[in-house]
């Protein structure tokens, strides 16, 4: 603890302050345009903070990175164009919410849900940190096996109304996860010579084509290009009916959030939907998901940051960079000649108390910059659509360019926004894609990882205890909805329509 | 007055106002102190995500360069062993100013991705550094040393599970590589690949794997702190940083491989560019600058230029194309 | 949802489900044609998998969209939109041709204006203008200021 308050004297100059102000700003606006990540925004900067001390450096870090967290969930509210795949959750009640002139409160939800999940993520790593790191490192290829079957049954909240066009989604995402270079032989999978498709389609790309360029087609297409998306209404920002509703999704999505983040290879957008899909199963207005329902944006959003905090778990404990912006700040680390390893916090520990607290303070920043702008994004919404698509376009381009850095990507983009646009007009919901695309590849790697290792032998899918639980709970959750139908049906409960008419499930 | 209304002249204004800006700050000659290449600015693409090596070197790079020939700009263009970027700066053919950050792992990427343009549509300029590779176990993993892995590779190839970064990557070349002195089939090896130095190293922690190849300078936080246990280094001899730890050749493996990384410009560039260019490289590795670097990020200093590098090019190209060839991944 | 509307769906389904068949061949065959590993589970178990539920997804949609479209009358799209749509991928492609010669800024700006104008804005001198404005702030912030390297013209920007 007193090494935290050092953290924080260190952190706390006026000097040091503005730094986290600039990283702050600097990471929403890189968070806001997809592509463009924390990871490559602190790559770049890393020479110019040569000329820092570590904690002014460290401390802007932390406000890019955490900036760039909350910076995503407010495109993909606003305009229904998530940057990176752990906002494409956020997007779906998030956007519904905003186009029935609820942005203002979509936008609170998100914010709070942010500063609750990034608090709690902060203390939980400060005091969690060595428990929840001896669990990341018993997690070989067979547990991830079971945690992504885990995740696979937990989606099926997202397919939307009709099994077959969710599941038609959901392969078309998967099949495009198979294109690029097979990690464990290296031979290249149906990428035709072609040198982009070599590693693979960027799931920025294909998040920012199916959402973004799908939609500004649907527009074209339609016609619908001088109206207004939607006016503002309500006057409350956050009405205590929603406060009421949104937190405790805000502490769900951070129970999810931290622990998978802290995973070696858990990253932020697992967690995301998970949480999205343990809202929708919990609510008692599930009606409302598909037409903007709060707690489908506290939960994923607060998941989503809190995830960015475990992430710093095994970078911290056991010196294990596990993302590619942890693997930056840990170049940061070593150019101020930190060793990384599982000494860095008893050899290094004013700097590492250093960067937690300056986690913590670019979190109450992000706060109290954003939650008086809130009602000024929502009035971006006031703009006629043509604009506003004219300039998700722009910004589309530059991300995609910024991501793969050839013009081949921008001829991908294309392309694949035009099945995007297909799949709006045949009601086919985009989302699952995006989960085939980011759960397909890993659940196949480490299958045969889990096998190459076991020469063979399957049963090392339930080698261990933590297997075992894992596929328990794959179970329950298989059978779950049957057995809540029975308990509510026995208690003479109504049992909530299955199939009530979630009308446009974008 | 109609005409003037705001709305009609607010976007006009903006547009000047934004262009001036442009003007103000395009850097029109920022050549620093030197005359090199008429003051024009030099371009490092780095053929990887930031973060990783080829990143780093190609950052400082332009740190050390900066007083040599003013502001370099680094890009990175990511993916598949560095064979996009290859192929992609193949188009700035003839272009002086242009450099790529370049290595081992894309002499083998080159060979394992069937790549169709190879480093002859480059001009070498120079290898710079070089990083060991390590074998390590778990710490409480039963093998002892190195000969007691080789023993069981002997008994049983396929039980012997190695754990390393990308297929066809310096890791894999590496297992192949020892396979290949001890007698055993390269073909047999059991490598996983994973997509990088870090995910490799959370499969070998959970117990998994038997053993785990890695760079030094990645590993040596986790090998001081007794996570991992050290049974061979790669280099010709001990390394400085590990002092404890034989070499591969000590341990009865006549095997040695460093994970070099240069640095290289556009075929079709004049001879007297050539020689500009390399000046300018081996200068900056005499900087303070530069030197610092190796001493801080653990790197060997390898400066290597000319027919020299040009000649160790192809002997790693030969050495690494075989071994791919003999485990099925070329 | 008026028939005309239903009868757009159930086309773009079929359409949908049509391109997914001709993309589980491709998929089949490219699964086929890799060099096998002596692994459990080799490098083409995954796309022979996927490549089936393509097949089998794909020809679930085309069934239930071509049994709506059974009845007769079908009202082709507006060759409008379907122009309008069109112009909007030429545009974009000529985007990316021409970003590396006229550099962002140029490039960018057009791009705006031309979906704009596609989208419907009324004023085209005033989307220039807005255009522009856009793209030199986007390059002022992400080139200039954070250092991110965009493809620049003859003039610098």
């Amino acid at each position: 603890m007193d090494q935290l308050l050092t953290g924080f004297a260190d952190a706390l100059t006026p000097a040091n302050l503005l730094w986290a102000l600039v990283g702050v700003t600097i990471g929403t606006a890189v968070g806001v345009l997809p592509g463009i990540g924390p990871a490559l925004t602190v790559a770049l900067l890393l020479p110019i903070t040569f000329r820092l001390e570590p904690a002014g450096a460290l401390i802007m870090f932390a406000g890019i990175y955490y900036g760039g967290m909350y910076g995503g969930s407010t495109t993909s509210i606003l305009l229904n164009t998530p940057g990176e795949s752990a906002s494409v959750a956020t997007a779906l009640e998030g956007n519904k919410m905003a186009r029935s002139g609820r942005a203002a409160a979509a936008l609170a939800t998100a914010a709070i849900g942010s500063f609750v999940a990034g608090t709690i993520g902060t203390i939980a790593l400060t005091v969690a940190a060595p428990l929840v790191a001896d669990i990341a490192i018993g997690f070989g290829p067979p547990e991830y096996v079971a945690l992504m079957a885990v995740a696979f049954v937990t989606v099926s909240a997202l397919l939307g109304p009709s099994l077959l066009k969710g599941a038609a989604s959901l392969v078309i995402g998967a099949t495009l996860g198979l294109v690029g270079i097979d990690t464990l032989t290296g031979q290249s999978r149906l990428a035709f010579g072609v040198p982009s498709l070599l590693d693979g389609i960027d799931v920025v790309i294909v998040v920012v084509a199916l959402f973004a360029l799908g939609e500004t087609f649907a527009h074209l297409v339609a016609g619908t290009g001088a109206s207004r998306v939607e006016p503002l209404r309500g006057a409350a920002v956050l009405s205590r009916d929603d406060f009421r509703r949104s937190w405790p999704a805000w502490l769900r999505g951070t129970a999810i959030g931290f622990p998978i983040g802290s995973l070696p290879a858990g990253g932020a957008d697992v967690p995301t939907f998970l949480s999205y899909g343990l809202e929708k199963r919990l609510s008692k207005h599930r009606h409302e998901f598909g037409h903007g329902a709060i707690e489908g944006v506290a939960g994923p959003e607060s998941a989503n940051n809190a995830a960015a905090a475990g992430v710093l778990v095994p970078l911290l404990t056991i010196g294990l960079p596990t993302s590619a912006t942890a693997a930056v700040i840990l170049t940061a680390f070593q150019s101020y000649g930190l060793q990384p390893g599982p000494q860095l916090f008893t050899e290094s520990g004013d700097l590492v108390w250093a960067l937690i607290a300056s986690l913590y303070i670019g979190n109450v920043l992000l706060l109290v910059l954003n939650l008086p702008l809130v009602r000024v994004w929502a009035r971006l919404l006031t703009i006629p659509a043509y604009g506003i698509y004219a300039g998700v376009l722009l910004f589309a381009c530059l991300g995609t360019y910024a991501a793969g850095g050839t013009t081949a990507d921008l001829m991908i983009l294309t392309v694949l926004g035009l099945v995007g646009l297909l799949m709006r007009r045949a009601d086919v919901p985009v989302a699952p894609a995006v989960v085939g695309l980011i759960l397909a590849p890993l659940f196949e790697q480490q299958l045969r990882r889990a096998l190459a290792l076991s020469e063979g032998d399957w049963s090392v899918l339930v080698s261990t205890p933590l297997t075992v639980i894992l596929w328990i709970v794959v179970v329950l959750a298989l059978i779950a909805p049957g057995i809540f139908a029975l308990y509510r049906r026995r208690r003479g409960e109504p049992a909530p329509a299955e199939r009530e008419h979630a009308g446009d499930p974008r | 007055m109609q005409r003037w209304r705001p709305a009609v002249v607010a976007p006009w204004v903006a547009a000047a106002v934004s262009t001036v800006l442009l003007i103000l700050t395009t850097p029109w000659s920022d050549g620093g102190d030197s005359d090199f290449l008429d003051g024009r600015q030099l371009r490092l693409m780095a053929p990887a995500a930031p973060g990783g090596g080829w990143d780093q070197t190609s950052r400082e790079m332009q740190t050390a360069l900066r007083d040599l020939a003013g502001r370099t700009e680094v890009y990175n263009v990511a993916g598949a062993g560095g064979t996009i970027g290859l192929s992609q700066f193949a188009r700035y053919d003839g272009d002086p100013t242009q450099l790529m950050v370049m290595g081992l792992i894309m002499v083998g990427a080159i060979e394992s991705n069937d790549s169709p343009v190879t480093l002859d549509s480059t001009t070498p300029l120079a290898r710079l550094t070089t990083d060991y590779e390590v074998v390590v176990v778990p710490a409480d993993s039963a093998v002892r040393d190195l000969n007691d892995l080789v023993g069981r590779m002997k008994q049983d190839l396929g039980a012997v599970s190695f754990a390393g970064g990308s297929a066809g990557g310096v890791e894999q070349i590496l297992a192949g590589l020892i396979a290949d002195a001890i007698g055993a089939d390269p073909g047999g090896v059991n490598y996983v690949a994973h997509s990088g130095g870090g995910e490799a190293l959370s499969t070998l922690l959970s117990g998994r794997a038997t053993a785990g190849v890695s760079g030094v300078s990645e590993l040596e936080g986790q090998i001081k702190a007794g996570t991992v246990r050290p049974i061979a280094v790669s280099s010709a001899d001990r390394l400085p940083a590990l002092p404890d730890v034989p070499t591969l050749k000590e341990s009865g493996v006549d095997v040695e491989l460093a994970n070099w990384r240069g640095v290289v410009a556009p075929a079709g560039i004049s001879a007297a560019d050539e020689r500009a260019l390399e000046d300018l490289v081996v200068r900056m590795t005499q900087s303070e600058a530069w030197k610092e670097t190796l001493q801080r990020r653990g790197w060997g200093d390898a400066t290597l230029t000319g027919p020299e590098f040009e000649t160790y090019l192809r002997t790693e190209r030969q050495t690494v194309t075989d071994v791919l060839v003999k485990m099925g991944i070329a | 949802m008026t028939e005309d509307q239903e009868r757009a769906q159930a086309r773009a389904s079929a359409l949908l489900g049509l391109i997914m068949v001709v993309a589980a061949v491709v998929v089949l065959v490219d699964a086929a044609n890799l060099r096998e590993s002596d692994d459990a589970l080799g490098p083409a178990a995954a796309p022979t998998l996927i490549g089936l539920l393509l097949g089998v997804l794909g020809g679930a949609l085309v069934v239930q969209g071509v049994r709506f479209l059974r009845t007769p009358q079908g009202s082709a799209l507006d060759p409008r939109r379907l122009r309008r749509l069109a112009a909007m991928v030429a545009l974009l492609i000529a985007f990316a041709l021409v970003l590396p010669i006229l550099g962002y800024v140029v490039s960018s700006a057009a791009l705006f204006a031309g979906a704009a104008l596609l989208l419907g804005a009324p004023h085209p001198a005033r989307v220039v203008a807005y255009g522009w404005t856009l793209a030199a702030l986007a390059f002022l912030i992400f080139d200039r200021l954070i250092g991110l390297s965009l493809p620049t013209g003859p003039w610098g920007f």
